[in-house]
């Protein structure tokens, strides 16, 4: 398997007030292709942090980020953005659908950035509903969905892209315990047909259907 | 893209309904305003486009050694320069020589009336609606129509070729139509005669030389001229025909282009001031909409987070936020056009008064207008979208994402300025409302020295048709009147207190010689009994003793005030350099106010006149008990019906008549009171934004104090405190200056109220209570939210 990115010390700090506060430290991780990530750790150890800054959000202080062999660290943000935009699709806990689109036109947003053709997107948007079995809540507002509903378009939003790496910040800390299971089964299935998948969480049981837990506690990995 | 655009802008403008609502008023008030006073401008500068060859048209302005000036010069110098000088192509005069009445099919009718030389429209080519310009007045007995006067004699057909009797005698042929000319234009017509006509006029005859002026000269010269060359011409021929040059110190050449900005410079006042309030008000409703877009973007730091996570530029996110106010500030100013058409335009019209015709909205002449606003609404529209948008957009997507706005700084000291600037004018509007309504009612309900109330004024001035019969018909109503057991008293008389003409004397006493400058009108013997005016000294006129001929007078306090009298014992008025032996003086009446308020009342001389001149005397009065006004009025106006005349008898009362002179004032408050709404309006629009920004920013603050136990009461203030303060300045801004522009004002009365405190005190308290309303509003809701959601974490 090749690896999708590497990262060599990478190191994140802000500034509080006179304090340096370091969030993530010293961190080494290289994440193969194929692979689904569990990152766990208590509130505050970085998870969050780790994943922003996996996902180019934000933006290590120090150390090395390579992602598909090219480094992330000393690009300029318009081509950073055109590399997540390419090939990471991200999942919420708050879902963070936008409130005024559609079902439909939650899903089809991502494409309308990349300009996909109008007929392409509807095609791709129409296969999507129907794989997440969605077709007919299609011209729905988001807060006309259940919670696990919202998350499942969230997901569906984040896969229509067709992304190499799925981050995921808790995707069931809103969910009850049905949803969670429904929700986990499916990102185990969306692994095995070959997307990596990265989700920070708190619960062993979610942990468990990745194939690799990372431990985080203030901001370092303590194990693997 | 630009579809998904639109969708997302028009769901965001119906899910904060209010405040797009809010957002429209404001703007299309504000831009209807902009527009009306846009196009007024516009139509001023485009109003005499209609006159071909501008350049060439030059007019004759007489400067006097004194500084004044005016557009006069005597008759036969327009003969003179066009028979010595070849590059006059053309030249006209237009002057007026009395309205004259018009007679079709028994009906009557008189407008405003202009003599001009054939030559007329050679100089001023006006286009024609009917008829041949070339030929319009070469007839001595034609007539030229402007389009308003054809509609109201001849409805809408062609009139070209008919007859209209002028002045009983005279067979006029109409022989064209003008086309309807903007009321902007330095052109004030009704009808045009040849001046042909005049030339049979005894009177006229007599006017028509060198000493008297009294008609404009236009000229048209071929462009080669050499205009000082033309000038030293004209500087010659002064010296050579003018009778006289003492008072005179030039004649002057004038481009006629430049007339009207030459002779009222006042316009360029109003226009200056039209194009700086238009940018005013603009900046105000920017302002406000910019602070209600911040407080807005707010509620969307989230929004735009996702949208970047999926991808989005940040030049996207601000091209959609520019469609969604372009689509706001482009509905408003579709319907700023519509109110405008609908309601300012006509009011404009109004406001000209409809003697010369009126405004009118053309597309294909006043695209400029339109084009002009659609720029001001694009340039509009970015500036209130990219502003606040960029700053939004460059928040960082991990905080953006978690909605913390409390990290956003802010620029409070520029909007701070333009609250306070907005509520200073709000205050200062209310300010002066408040005392200008004040010093109406003074005036209203002032003692005038004279009896108002159940006294009917009736006007004598109306062309009658036979004077004898109308006389013997007048004689006996009169003596019906006098034996009327209801009617107290009966006056004719020149004046009524409200319209005195402005007619004066000078008057000499050679033993103090002192000359005095008196105001001049005539009475009958029951005048100043009907009006209840107390004599101070001597008696009434008394038909019984006085001889007309003889010319008694009675004159006011303030005349024997200027001469310096203390009795008016063995006193004639006389005049200066005169061997006449003067008017005998019987008596002296307390001052009463014969004008309005804003006049003092100065030295008044009425002269005695027969109260059975109904031809000299312009008003009939008339005393009765109260009560029994309407009986009386149907009596007199009986009368009148049987007698012919060309206008009709218009009865009204005294008191009516009075109010009515502080119409114009009454209207000057209501727009005060109109700019005042808005002010206010527009300013807690702007205030209402900012609330909702600060209460949005606080919401974990006002949740944190509610636990702490902070109880409703402490919270609206606590958000409304900074805003208050800011309304307070505003107030002490506006106080001293609402103080001295109503104090340099008042002294322009005469008579005037003294300014208060307590006056400012209420203008603040209105200006307070509705924005305490306002703030009220958003800040109780704010302080009411339950502390479990405002404390919840994401």
């Amino acid at each position: 398997m090749s690896i999708l990115l590497s990262l060599n010390e990478a190191t994140r700090s802000v500034n509080s007030g006179n304090n340096k506060v370091t969030l993530l430290n010293n961190i080494n991780l290289q994440v193969k292709e194929g692979e689904f990530i569990s990152l766990m750790g208590p509130s505050g150890s970085g998870k969050s942090t780790l994943l922003n800054c996996i996902g180019m959000l934000d933006n290590f202080n120090g150390g090395g980020y390579t992602f598909l062999g090219q480094p992330v660290h000393s690009m300029k943000e318009k081509k950073r953005s055109m590399l997540y935009k390419e090939y990471i699709g991200f999942v919420f806990q708050a879902y963070h659908l936008i409130d005024e689109l559609t079902v439909f036109e939650n899903i089809e947003t991502p494409l309308l950035y990349k300009n996909v053709k109008s007929s392409e997107r509807k095609a791709l948007v129409a296969d999507m509903l129907d794989r997440f079995n969605i077709v007919g809540k299609k011209d729905l507002f988001p807060e006309q969905l259940s919670g696990g509903q919202q998350q499942l378009v969230g997901i569906a939003r984040a896969l229509i892209g067709n992304p190499k790496l799925i981050l995921a910040d808790e995707p069931t800390g809103n969910l009850n315990s049905k949803q969670s299971t429904e929700i986990m089964e499916l990102f185990s299935e969306l692994n095995k047909e070959g997307v990596t998948i990265i989700q920070a969480t708190h619960s062993e049981k979610n942990a468990s259907y990745g194939s690799r837990i990372i431990n985080l506690l203030d901001g370092e990995i303590v194990s693997e | 893209m630009i579809k998904n655009h639109i969708t997302t802008s028009v769901r965001n403008l119906w899910k904060n309904k209010t405040l797009s609502i809010l957002n429209l008023l404001g703007l299309s008030i504000g831009i209807s305003s902009v527009l009306t006073l846009l196009f007024s401008v516009y139509a001023y500068y485009t109003a005499d486009n209609n006159i071909p060859e501008k350049e060439s048209i030059f007019y004759l302005k007489t400067v006097l050694k004194n500084g004044d000036e005016y557009r006069s010069v005597p008759y036969p110098f327009l003969d003179v320069i066009k028979s010595s000088s070849p590059k006059v192509i053309a030249g006209t005069h237009l002057h007026g020589w009395g309205n004259i009445w018009l007679e079709k099919d028994n009906k009557d009718f008189q407008n405003r009336t202009d003599y001009a030389d054939p030559e007329f429209f050679e100089v001023f080519d006006l286009p024609f609606k009917y008829g041949n310009s070339d030929t319009a007045l070469k007839n001595k007995y034609s007539i030229v129509l402007t389009d308003k006067v054809s509609r109201q004699i001849f409805g809408d057909s062609n009139p070209v070729g008919k007859t209209l009797i002028g002045a009983d005698t005279l067979n006029l042929q109409v022989t064209g139509v003008l086309k309807p000319i903007s009321p902007y234009s330095s052109f004030r017509l009704g009808v045009i005669l040849p001046n042909t006509i005049l030339k049979e006029n005894p009177n006229f005859v007599a006017q028509n030389n060198w000493e008297n002026s009294f008609s404009p000269i236009d000229l048209k010269l071929s462009a080669d001229t050499n205009i000082a060359g033309f000038q030293e011409h004209i500087t010659r021929l002064v010296e050579e025909h003018y009778t006289d040059l003492e008072s005179i110190s030039e004649v002057k050449l004038m481009p006629y282009k430049e007339m009207r900005t030459d002779l009222m410079p006042i316009v360029d006042v109003i226009i200056t001031s039209s194009i700086a309030a238009s940018f005013f008000i603009l900046l105000i409703i920017l302002v406000n909409l910019l602070n209600l877009n911040t407080s807005t973007m707010l509620g969307r730091t989230k929004t735009l987070a996702v949208r970047k996570v999926l991808g989005s530029s940040k030049k996207s996110l601000v091209y959609q936020y520019c469609i969604e106010n372009g689509i706001l500030v482009f509905v408003s100013i579709g319907l700023s056009i519509l109110l405008f058409l609908t309601v300012n335009l006509p009011r404009l019209n109004d406001a000209f008064g409809p003697e010369f015709g009126e405004i009118s909205f053309n597309i294909l002449n006043d695209y400029p207008v339109i084009a002009g606003i659609v720029i001001v609404g694009i340039l509009s529209t970015l500036m209130v979208s990219i502003v606040p948008s960029l700053r939004f957009v460059k928040i960082p997507v991990t905080i953006g994402i978690k909605g913390k706005i409390d990290r956003i700084k802010n620029n409070f000291l520029l909007r701070n300025s333009f609250i306070i600037l907005q509520f200073s004018i709000a205050i200062l509007c209310i300010c002066v409302s408040v005392i200008l309504n004040r010093q109406i009612s003074f005036m209203k309900s002032a003692d005038l020295g004279f009896e108002r109330n159940s006294i009917l004024v009736g006007n004598l001035d109306l062309d009658y048709k036979n004077l004898d019969d109308a006389q013997s018909k007048f004689n006996a109503l009169l003596n019906d009147l006098e034996s009327n057991p209801y009617v107290k008293s009966v006056s004719t008389s020149e004046s009524i207190p409200s319209d005195y003409y402005f007619n004066y004397s000078s008057y000499y006493d050679p033993t103090i010689n002192n000359d005095v400058r008196m105001r001049r009108s005539y009475a009958d013997d029951s005048y100043f009994k009907t009006l209840e005016v107390p004599l101070v000294e001597g008696r009434h006129f008394d038909r019984n003793i006085d001889q007309p001929d003889e010319r008694p007078v009675i004159i006011n306090e303030a005349a024997m005030r200027a001469f310096g009298w203390t009795s008016i014992e063995g006193k004639r008025l006389n005049y200066k350099d005169s061997n006449s032996t003067g008017l005998p003086i019987v008596g002296v009446v307390k001052d009463f106010h014969y004008e309005d308020l804003q006049e003092a009342v100065e030295p008044l001389v009425h002269i005695y006149r027969s109260h059975k001149e109904l031809r000299l005397h312009r008003f009939l009065t008339v005393s009765v008990q109260e009560g029994h006004e309407i009986s009386v009025e149907n009596k007199i106006t009986e009368a009148f019906n049987d007698i012919s005349s060309r206008k009709t008898y218009v009865q009204s009362r005294l008191s009516d008549m009075v109010s009515g002179q502080y119409l114009l004032i009454e209207g000057i408050l209501k727009s005060v009171n109109i700019t005042a709404l808005t002010a206010i309006f527009i300013s807690c629009l702007g205030l209402f934004g900012l609330i909702s920004f600060t209460a949005k920013r606080k919401v974990k603050e006002i949740g944190i104090r509610k636990v702490l136990g902070a109880s409703v009461t402490k919270i609206v203030l606590l958000l409304s405190k900074d805003y208050l303060i800011l309304v307070a300045v505003a107030a002490i801004i506006a106080f001293p200056l609402a103080w001295y522009i109503m104090s340099t004002w008042l002294d322009k009365f005469a008579y005037s109220i003294s300014i208060k405190w307590w006056m400012f005190a209420v203008a603040g308290l209105i200006a307070l209570c509705i924005t305490a309303i306002t703030l009220g509003l958003r800040a109780v809701r704010s302080a009411t939210a339950n502390p479990v959601d405002s404390l919840k974490t994401e």
